[in-house]
Formats: structure tokens, sequence, C-alpha cells
């Protein structure tokens, strides 16, 4: 196995294919790991890559599709299987557990036993000391409890854990994300990759190190495997490209009317830093809508559940209209006219077993009063008002919310948002997992909220999206403004090259 | 954090070991239970006699093995609610259906342990496999056994016989009460359990399944065996009440169901899973039966023990969560 044939195959992956119900995951993935390869996997967000990665890892089985290691079929039917067959790795939402110890995480399931069959609590100290060592992780004393480590040294453990199975094919899943020296990352990267053997699928959004590192890289957009190139003999724009499909269009202005850039402000945010954000100023203007993209977790849910009064900043002021918006919850945003439709439409924004006219009509509830109990026949007026207005059929009111698709639930969620008065809507990825009428739908229902003297603050994971719509847009990068972008400058791949860390480099080239 | 001295590999560096040790709630517990038996001391200097001894291991045990069992599915975050159908099916078996002589004696155990199995087995099936809730399927079990308790015996009576009832309840040579050796076994069983994968697991889930499950952990497998470990207890439990109390009544294992919560609770096991150990429940069973104890010496009527019990519980929680938001305030 040690022969360093760089053309031999080490794991090839043919026409995947897995749905989770009625949302398709991957559709046609196909790549080849070759011997000893370092080989990245981009994507945008949501084009497939976590699954993938667990099915590989043996936690997803696929609907279709081949998989052959060293020419032999895998199919893994449990992570443990998949790490016998020699695959193993670093996941990104980290699989440590945080009330037990190093070195007990660095052994799990299977602990060294010694006298009687019971865990030999010094031997498993020493083995992970070794293993430590070994893979250059010294300063993390095995007796430490995870919960005490720092997310760095988390993120390493992680890491050299996967490493220490001595894997035939590691997986790297955004294994940077929390580094603050990635050096250490690729020092190791270097030095199991130096005999030729070990091949690494490696996850990043930072394109610089995927080219330091990767030779080849495959691109997945939409679930679909679209190309495999060659690192070296790719300009970032064309493999951007490739993440985002070709935009024939690309901005149209004539779609999201003007706006007057003397309008008042609506919202202003100065100096805003949070756990996750640093230093975030922008000025909403009446009338105005103005776009947020960012890779996964670079401090966007921070910053909306902020301006939603979900989450107290840590400094910084926010105004509305004019007003310092001083008390960080939810009532004190909405009275001072933010209405805010959170990430998790199910957990965070309706309630499931309720009927959909009672979730339509929930923040106005003291205004259908009457003789202190709520006038039905009121309400009824007042939420087809607004259903109307989201294009939501009136058969929907009656039913049970939970029993709705998704689309119309967001219908209903953003329903309930404009029925509460709000003057400036906070939208976090409204339009994630709702099909392409609705979102027109919600397209023209924000264009008409603006287009009244409303102002709309809307973060996105599709950017296509933010170009449509959008007069301006904010990138954030490792929770700093990394740019700002508009007009005929707001190109779904600028956007993407400011979200990767690539500021300098535009604007040097602008 | 909080459980720091009850983790299977942990070990207390010499600098943080005060403020470690306060925060764990085994140790806290046993503070309390040492106080009270001071003052039952006071109040009734024969306490220390041997026959005072036996009576408050007799005392204790059943409600200190319930919440030993107790305590290992909620270290896993669950919630097991069919330990009062167990206590009152092995009860009513025991006092119906055995011979007398030594005969008797082996088959309660058999009795108490296989029908602790079989309801454990339920549960474990119910929660691990088929991933309904914890508390929904424990609830279904548990009103399944209370049932069927009572179609065996269908009101207070029955005849335990005297070969359980001196055999578990009584002292071996040299003045040793068979519960404080039933109480140690458990306690060693406890001890090596931590030290295996399968006691490294049930912390594991408890404090995050998906983790587990992605560190290779047979997350399924080890939940199913806890729920059986923690039937098995709740048996032992229903033969210890039975040998005490010498009669049968299938409402007798009511009581025991909210206290066991109460005595996990006021051991230091977190309700949210992962935090505690068994040893902190079954201390926390000891002190609450050993509350009983010294309110009746002090001539508090026992229409208020349940006052105190609550009183102490809530104490008990809130000295919890003040040290776990300690220890987490210095992990960040």
């Amino acid at each position: 196995m040690s022969g360093a044939d760089p053309q031999a195959i080490r794991l090839h992956v043919e026409g995947l294919a897995k749905a989770y119900g009625a949302t398709v995951a991957l559709r046609q993935v196909t790549l080849d790991l070759r011997q000893g390869e370092v080989h990245a996997l981009l994507g945008e967000n949501g084009a497939g890559k976590s699954t993938l990665v667990k099915i590989l890892s043996g936690i997803v089985t696929p609907d279709q599709g081949n998989l052959l290691l060293d020419g032999g079929a895998y199919r893994p039917g449990s992570l443990m299987e998949a790490r016998r067959a020699g695959i193993s790795t670093a996941f990104q939402e980290l699989s440590l557990l945080p009330n037990l110890t190093v070195a007990t995480n660095l052994l799990l399931p299977t602990l060294i036993k010694g006298a009687g069959g019971l865990a030999a609590t010094r031997r498993n100290q020493e083995r992970a000391a070794e293993i430590l060592a070994e893979f250059d992780a010294a300063d993390i004393s095995p007796r430490t409890l995870v919960s005490d480590l720092s997310l760095a040294q988390k993120q390493r453990l992680e890491i050299v854990r996967a490493l220490s199975h001595r894997p035939r094919v590691l997986i790297l899943d955004e294994p940077t994300a929390a580094l603050a020296e990635p050096e250490w990352l690729f020092r190791l990267i270097a030095r199991i990759t130096a005999a030729g053997d070990v091949s690494i699928l490696y996850i990043s959004h930072r394109l610089a190190e995927v080219r330091r590192l990767c030779q080849r890289g495959t691109v997945l957009r939409n679930g679909e495997s679209i190309g495999t190139v060659s690192l070296a003999g790719t300009l970032d724009a064309d493999i951007f490209r490739m993440m985002v499909g070709t935009s024939p269009e690309g901005h149209q202005p004539g779609q999201t009317a003007g706006t007057q850039s003397d309008a008042a402000p609506a919202i202003a945010v100065r100096g805003l830093t949070g756990r996750t954000i640093t230093d975030v100023g922008f000025t909403l203007r009446q009338g105005e809508i103005l776009g947020v993209a960012a890779l996964e977790g670079q401090g966007q849910r921070e910053l909306l559940r902020i301006l939603a009064g979900a989450v107290a900043p840590l400094s910084g002021t926010i105004e509305i209209e004019g007003h310092a918006l001083r008390a960080a919850t939810p009532a004190a945003a909405l009275s001072a006219g933010i209405g805010f439709v959170p990430e998790e439409r199910k957990t965070e924004g309706i309630f499931l077993t309720l009927g959909t006219a009672a979730n339509i009509s929930f923040p106005i509830l003291n205004r259908l009063r009457r003789f202190g109990l709520i006038n039905r026949s009121r309400e009824r007026t007042a939420v087809q008002g607004e259903a109307a207005r989201v294009e939501l059929a009136p058969r929907y009111l009656d039913m049970r919310i939970g029993a709705l698709s998704g689309g119309n639930q967001q219908k209903a969620l953003i329903a309930r948002v404009l029925l509460s008065g709000a003057r400036n809507l906070v939208l976090f990825d409204p339009t994630r997992g709702v099909d392409v009428g609705t979102k027109q739908v919600i397209y023209g229902v924000i264009r008409d909220f603006v287009a009244a003297g409303g102002s709309v603050l809307i973060y996105s994971t599709e950017l296509a999206e933010l170009v449509q719509l959008v007069h301006r847009c904010l990138v954030l990068y490792q929770g700093r403004v990394m740019g700002e972008l508009s007009g005929a400058a707001m190109t779904e791949e600028r956007l993407v090259s400011l979200a990767t860390g690539h500021g300098e480099q535009e604007r040097a080239a602008a | 954090m909080s459980a720091t001295g009850t983790l299977p590999v942990a070990r207390r560096p010499g600098g943080a070991s005060t403020r470690r040790l306060l925060a764990n709630g085994t140790f806290n517990v046993f503070v309390v239970y040492v106080l009270l038996f001071v003052i039952l001391m006071i109040k009734q200097p024969d306490t220390l006699s041997a026959f005072g001894v036996t009576d408050l291991f007799n005392n204790a045990l059943p409600l200190a093995l319930a919440a030993a069992g107790g305590g290992l599915v909620v270290l896993t975050r669950g919630f097991d609610l069919s330990v009062a159908g167990v206590i009152a099916l092995t009860n009513v078996l025991i006092a119906t259906a055995l011979p007398d002589g030594p005969w008797g004696a082996v088959l309660a155990v058999a009795i108490a342990g296989g029908a602790g199995l079989v309801v454990g087995a339920v549960n474990g099936y119910l929660v691990a496999y088929v991933r309904l809730q914890s508390i929904a399927s424990t609830l279904a079990t548990m009103i399944v056994c209370s049932g069927v308790a009572l179609l065996v015996l269908d009101a207070p009576g029955g005849q335990v016989p005297d070969a359980v009832v001196y055999g578990f309840s009584g002292v071996l040579p040299g003045n040793v009460p068979v519960s404080a050796v039933v109480a140690l076994v458990v306690v060693l069983l406890w001890l090596a359990l931590r030290r295996t994968d399968w006691g490294v697991a049930i912390y594991a889930i408890g404090a995050d399944e998906t983790a587990a499950a992605l560190a290779g952990i047979p997350v399924r497998r080890a939940k199913f065996f806890t729920y059986c470990l923690a039937g098995i207890l709740y048996g032992f439990a229903g033969l210890m009440l039975s040998a005490v109390t010498a009669t049968g009544n299938p409402n007798g294992g009511t009581t025991y169901l909210l206290l066991m919560f109460a005595a996990i609770a006021i051991g230091g096991t977190a309700f949210s899973g992962g935090r505690g150990g068994v040893i902190g429940s079954m201390i926390g069973a000891a002190t609450l039966t050993l509350l009983q104890k010294v309110l009746f010496s002090a001539g508090v009527s026992s229409f208020y023990t349940g006052i105190f019990q609550g009183l102490v519980m809530i104490l008990a929680v809130v000295i919890g969560a003040i040290t776990a938001r300690l220890a987490e305030g210095r992990a960040r």
C-alpha cells in the first residue's frame, strides 16, 4: 500500500444520490479521490457537501450510486464500519463530548482495559498523551475536560482523533473554521501525505487555503458534481462561476425600483460587537432593501438576532428611526418597529399545533379584544387582509399550520410580521426551502413593502436572490463587514469572492 | 463540570480541588446526610446501636435502589416512571406467590430481577429502538404494571415468606445488616460500570446523543441496556420493600415515584443528563429517609414531612444550579 502511484484511485464515487423525503440533498455526485492526494470539495451552502461527508462516513445510506474503496465495494452501514474500512472524519459540528476528558474522547468508543476488564485510567491517559504528542498537540492535557478547552483546541482535538485512527481516507470538514493557527494543520497534512498513501478530502470555504493544500477540486452545486478541476490551472473567477452557476442576467436593476439616497435612516447601526461579530456598522434607509451575504457561520445569525432583540450585543448602538433601541428583548424591538422572520421556521417562528389564522393574528391579539376576549370576526377580517397580500389562499386559514407546506408556512409568517405593523423587516433567509412560485410572491411583498416606505434587511444563502432583490449588499466575513456592493458591481462572483475573504484582491483589481 | 469527581477518568488537579469538591453533588449531599445524622444521634443516642443502624439501612434501601436505577436513566437524559409499577408488581408477587423456606428467598430474587428485567427491556426497546419519548413509554409500562399488580392482589395483604423477611432485612453474623451489604454491592458494581465502555457511553449519551453517535458509541444498544439495568434495580427495590414491610400492597410503589426523582436531584444528578452519578442518587435517597426519621424524633408531626423534603430538594437543586453556573463561568 505504500507504493505511491499518483494515478491510482483510492475512492471512487459514482452517481451518488440521496433525498430526505421531498428534499433532494444529492442528485448526482461523481468524483475520484486519488491515492495520496489532497482533494478539495467546493460548493455553496446547501450544495450537498455535508450530505456527501455523511454518506462517506457511514452515517447516512445513499439512495443510489456506487462507492469503490481501493477497487472494492464500499457500503458502510455505520460510522464504525467506515472507520474499520479506513475512512475517518473530522466533523464540522465537532463530535466531542464536553463532560468527558480529552483522553476518553480520543479513545472512544473503546477504552484501554486493565485488570478485570475495567478501563485503566492511567494507561488511557498515557496513550492519549502519545497520540497528542504524535500529532503535535502536546499542549492539550489528556486529563482536561473537553468543556474546559478553547474552541480552537476542540477543533484540533477533533482532527487529532480522526488522524489517530490512521485512515486511508481522511475527511476534513471545515477544519480551519475555528483554528487561530491553521499552520498547525497544514504541517500535519504535509506530513501524513508525504508517504503518498493517505488521501484527504478537504472541505473549506477559504479558497486561498484550498489552493495551498489541494491539487484538484470538485465543485458541487445543487447536489450535483459540476466537475473536477486542476486547481493550479483554474482562476478563482472560474471556480466561483462553477459554484454559483452561470447567471447570464446578472443584476437586474429594473426588477427592484431604485431608492433615494437622502431618505431618512430607518435602522442605523454603529460599532456593533457581539460574540461572533466585530464592529459592524451600516445605515438602512427608508424605502431600501439591504442585503447581507455571508457563508455559513460568519456572524450573520447573531447580527440579525441582535437587531430582532433576541440577544444583547456586547457593545455598539442601534437606532431605529432615530431612537436608540435599549432593551434587548423581542418585545422592545417589535414595539420599536422591527419585524423579524427567524431562521428556524418550525422552532422559532410558527406554533405548529395552532391554526394558521391564530398564527398570523398572534402579535395583534390585544387589538382584537372586545370585553377582554378575542373577537373572532375582527381577527378574521385582519388576517384575511394580510393573507391576500402574501397570496395565501383563504382555505388555509382554518387549517393547522403544521399541515401546510413550507412555502405556505413562510407566507403565514410574513403575513404575521406585516400585520404587526412593523415598518422595518429583518428577514433571515426567508426563501429557504420554499418553491419558486412562493419565492416570487415573497419578492413581490418585499418590494411593495419598501415602495410604501418600509425598509428591509435580508440575509439569504442564495446569492442570486440577493443580486436580484436588494439595492445594496453587505458581505460579512469572520464577523466583520468585508465589503459593500451595489449597482452593477453587485455580481454573484464578486459576492462570493468577498464572502471567502478575498476583499483585498478584489479592491486591488478594481 | 459540576460532577467531575464522578466521571470515569477525570482527576482533580490540586489547585482547583476545593471548588471542584463544592461543585460535586455527591459531596454536597454527603455533607447534608452527615449533618442530619449528627442531629439524630443527639436526639436518639441509640442510633448507632446494631438495631439502629440496621433500621437506617432497611428504611433507606428500597428508595436508594430505585434512585440508583432512575439515576442511571436520568444520566442518559431520560426519565423512567416505570419504577412505581415495578415495585408494586414485585411486591405483590413476592407476597402471594412464594413458598416458605429458603427456596422462597431464592425465588424472590429471581422474581424481582426477572420482572424488573422484562419491564426494563420493554422500556429500553421502546425508547432506544422505537425512539419514543422515555417519559411517555415508561408512564405506559408503569400503568400496565400497576394494573397487573392489582390483578395479583386487589387489596393490601398477602404474606411475605419469613425467609425473605429475615434474609433481606436481618443481620449477618457480626451484626452486619444485609441491606448494607446489598447497598455496598450496588455501589461497587456502579464503580466498576463507570469504568466500562458502557458506563462512559451513559455519560456521553446524556451530554450529546448526536456527538456520541459520531464518536462511534453504539447509542441505541447502550440506552437499551441502561433501561434493563434500571428495571432490575427497581425489582430489587420491590424485594427490599417486601422484606421490610413483610406484606404486599398493590399501591405501595406510588410513593416511590416522586421521591425517587427528588433523591436523584438531591444527589446532584442533572435532569439534563450527563452530569452526576449513582452514588449521589443513593445518598440522596438515604437523606430523604433520614430526614423523616429526624423529624419524627424531633416530635414534628408526620404531616410536615413532605414540606421539609420539598424544601431540601429545592435547596439541593439551587446549590446544584449555582455550582454548575460557577463551573461554566470558569470554562468560558
